[in-house]
C-alpha cells in the first residue's frame, strides 16, 4: 500500500484522514482503470492489412486524436485536495524539485564563469606578451636606424681618415726624401770653401757674395717652379757658384732661359 | 493471441516496460544497460527479443508493454527483413506512438547495406519515429538511452499532459516534408 503514496512516506506528522483521503482517491482511480481495461479487452485487437497500411493507420490516428481532443475539451482543472497536509507535502516536493533545478543551473553558470575568467586571464597575458613583443620590435628598429646612420658616418670618416693617413705617409716620405737629398747634397756638393781656391786667392778673384750650397740653389729653383708655374725662371745671381750651375745645366736638371742667359729654371720633371 | 496488444493487461504502478526487438543480441544488451544506468524515478523493465511473435508460453508472466523499439542494423539486410516480418505481429493500436525504429551503426558510412530510402519508407508507412544512433560511441549511446527513456516515460503515461499520439508528428525528420 505504501507505494501508492510516495509523496507522504516521509511526512509522519500528517493526520490519518489525509492518508485515508488519498488512499480513497487512488482506489477510485484504479477502479476506473480496471473498467476501461475490461472494455478494451472486449473490443480485441486487429492487425493491419498488408496493403493500405498507412491509410488505415492514419484513419485510426485521426480517430484517436479526435478522442483525445474531446477529452481535453471536457476536462476542467480540478483541485487536487483541500487537505492542508497533502498540499504542504506536495508544495515541499515542488520546491525541492525547483531547488534542484536551480542548483544545476547555478553550477552550470558558475563553471561557465570560471571558464570565461580563465579565458580572460589568458587573453590578458597574451595581450601583454604582444605589447612586449611590439616594444622589442620598436627598440630593434630604432637600433637598426641608428646603426645605419652610424655606418654612413663611419664610412665617410673612414674615407677621410684613410686620406689623412695617405697624406701623412706621403708627407713623411717626402720629408725622408728631402732629408736624404739634403744629406747627399751636403756630403758631395758642399759650399765651395775658400781653402779650395786659396791658390787662386792671390789673384784678384775674391768672392764678393757668400756662396750658397747646391741644396739651396735647388731649393730656390723648386720653390719658384712650384709657386709660380707660369714664371719658373730664376735670375742667376752671384751667390750661385758657376760650376754648380754648369753641373745642373749639363745634366738637364735646369734649363737656361732661351733668350736670357742670366735666367734659369728647373726642368719640369712632373709634367 | 500471437499479436502484441497494447491494452490487454493492467499496467504496474510506477513502472514502465520497454521491448527491444532486433537481430543483434549484444547491441540490445548494451543499450539496455545504458538505459538502466540513467537516472529515473520509476522502475524499468527491459525485455529483449530477437523477433516477434513472442513465445506464447510465458505470456501471462509478461507485463504490459509500453514501448516497442525495433532495432535495425545498417550493416545487415537480414535485420531489416527480420523487423519487417515482426511488424506483422503487432497490433495496430501500437502504431499510435508506442512503436519506434532504432537504426544502429550509422557511424560507419562505408558499410551501409541497408538503404536510407527503405528505412524512411518504413517510418512513413507505419507513422512511427525513426531514431539514428551509433552504439559504439559512448556519447551517442548515452544520448540514445536518454531519448528512449523519455519516450518510454511518455508512453507509460508518467508525464501528465503529453500523450504518445504526438510522437508521429513531433518527431518527424526535418528533411522529409
Amino acid at each position: 500500500m505504501a507505494e501508492y503514496l510516495p509523496e507522504i512516506t516521509n511526512d509522519s506528522v500528517c493526520p490519518v484522514d489525509a492518508k485515508e483521503e488519498l488512499l480513497n482517491e487512488c482506489e477510485s482511480i484504479w477502479q476506473k482503470m480496471e473498467e476501461c481495461q475490461s472494455k478494451l479487452k472486449v473490443q480485441g485487437g486487429k492487425t493491419l492489412p498488408k496493403l493500405d497500411t498507412t491509410l488505415s493507420l492514419l484513419i485510426t490516428r485521426v480517430k484517436a486524436l479526435q478522442a483525445e481532443y474531446n477529452q481535453w475539451q471536457k476536462r476542467t482543472p480540478e483541485i487536487i485536495s483541500n487537505n492542508p497536509d497533502v498540499l504542504l507535502a506536495l508544495g515541499k516536493e515542488e520546491l525541492q524539485k525547483t531547488k534542484n533545478d536551480l542548483e544545476m543551473v547555478l553550477a552550470t553558470v558558475q563553471s561557465k564563469n570560471e571558464q570565461l575568467e580563465e579565458d580572460l586571464k589568458r587573453f590578458q597575458r597574451e595581450q601583454q606578451w604582444q605589447e612586449e613583443q611590439e616594444q622589442v620590435v620598436a627598440a630593434l628598429s630604432r637600433i637598426e636606424e641608428e646603426m645605419k646612420t652610424q655606418t654612413e658616418q663611419l664610412s665617410r670618416k673612414r674615407a677621410l681618415q684613410q686620406l689623412q693617413n695617405k697624406m701623412s705617409k706621403v708627407k713623411s716620405y717626402k720629408e725622408g726624401l728631402s732629408n736624404a737629398l739634403g744629406e747627399f747634397l751636403g756630403e758631395h756638393f758642399p759650399i765651395p770653401e775658400n781653402g779650395g781656391s786659396t791658390k787662386k786667392k792671390k789673384s784678384f778673384e775674391k768672392p764678393a757674395v757668400e756662396l750658397i750650397t747646391l741644396h739651396e740653389i735647388l731649393e730656390i729653383l723648386i720653390h719658384k717652379l712650384m709657386n709660380t708655374p707660369h714664371d719658373p725662371y730664376v735670375t742667376i745671381n752671384d751667390s750661385f757658384w758657376p760650376p754648380y750651375i754648369e753641373l745642373l745645366l749639363r745634366y738637364g736638371i735646369a734649363l737656361r732661359h732661351p733668350e736670357d742667359p742670366n735666367r734659369m729654371r728647373l726642368e719640369a720633371f712632373h709634367m | 493471441m500471437a499479436e502484441l496488444q497494447p491494452y490487454n493487461k493492467l499496467p504496474a504502478l510506477s513502472c514502465a516496460v520497454l521491448l527491444l526487438v532486433g537481430s543483434d543480441g549484444g547491441l540490445q544488451q548494451r543499450l539496455a544497460e545504458a538505459i538502466l544506468r540513467e537516472k529515473k524515478n520509476f522502475k524499468i523493465n527491459i525485455h529483449l527479443a530477437a523477433s516477434l511473435p513472442l513465445p506464447p508460453e510465458r505470456d501471462h508472466l509478461r507485463p504490459r508493454i509500453d514501448l516497442v523499439a525495433f532495432m535495425i542494423d545498417i550493416k545487415s539486410k537480414y535485420s531489416l527483413k527480420n523487423v519487417e516480418a515482426s511488424l506483422a505481429y503487432v497490433d495496430d493500436s501500437f502504431f499510435l506512438g508506442k512503436v519506434c525504429f532504432l537504426v544502429t551503426g550509422v557511424g560507419r558510412v562505408n558499410y551501409c547495406s541497408v538503404e536510407m530510402n527503405a528505412i524512411r519508407n518504413l517510418g512513413e508507412v507505419y507513422c512511427s519515429p525513426v531514431l539514428f544512433c551509433e552504439l559504439e560511441v559512448e556519447g551517442s549511446q548515452v544520448a540514445t538511452a536518454q531519448r528512449l527513456l523519455r519516450m518510454l516515460e511518455i508512453c507509460a503515461g508518467h508525464v501528465p499532459g503529453v500523450s504518445a499520439l504526438s510522437f508521429s508528428s513531433l518527431m518527424r525528420n526535418c528533411a522529409d516534408d
